[in-house]
């Protein structure tokens, strides 16, 4: 009897707990808003846009969102294959990465295959 | 919500694959699995229209990945 009221206490402590830490992200996109960003989903598909509006699922909404497809022989050349859309709505469900458009460059190939004579 | 507010108009949804759709959005749930009339569907590669399909559909969201 003790023991179920100390337990009903504790059980309370705990919930309360818990509720704070259920919808934290790990990344804040608020200071993304209005920012231009790069987004990868799954399949290949890229796509730049500014930020307007997101949820904790991290569905992601974009405006004037340019798209880039990749190809076999593209290899991830960001061909001139791009679209552009207008607002879009991003399922979070596949995205697969966020980055600033800015401080982001290409640089030559670090992997390069050495063939021994 | 700014799906919301897209019910009753033509929307353009484009799949993890190289697959579109586009439709008058009649409805979705909380995955997203939307339902769709006066559908044309798209091959983006050989750019080609596939079959244009009245009546109306139930789009799996699983593969949405842009709306």
């Amino acid at each position: 009897m003790a023991s179920a009221g100390g337990g009903g206490g504790g059980g309370a402590g705990k919930m309360a707990d818990k509720e704070k830490k259920k919808k934290e992200s790990i990344l804040d996109l608020s200071k993304y808003i209005d920012k231009t960003i790069r987004v990868k989903f799954q399949g290949g598909r890229e796509a730049s846009g500014v930020l307007k509006g997101f949820d904790p699922l991290l569905n992601l909404v974009l405006d004037g969102t340019i798209e880039y497809m990749r190809d076999p022989d593209d290899q991830y050349k960001l061909t001139e294959d791009t679209r552009q859309l207008g607002l879009v709505v991003c399922r979070g469900t596949s995205v697969v990465l966020i980055c600033p458009q800015d401080g982001m460059e290409a640089i030559p190939n670090p992997f390069i295959q050495q063939q021994d004579g | 919500e700014l799906v919301d507010k897209c019910i009753g108009s033509r929307i353009h949804i484009v799949m993890k694959s190289d697959k579109e759709i586009v439709g008058t959005l009649l409805g979705f749930d909380d995955f997203v699995n939307m339902v769709l009339e006066d559908v044309t569907e798209f091959e983006i590669t050989p750019e080609g229209r596939r079959i244009t399909k009245l009546d109306q559909i139930l789009l799996n969201g699983n593969n949405i990945t842009m709306v």
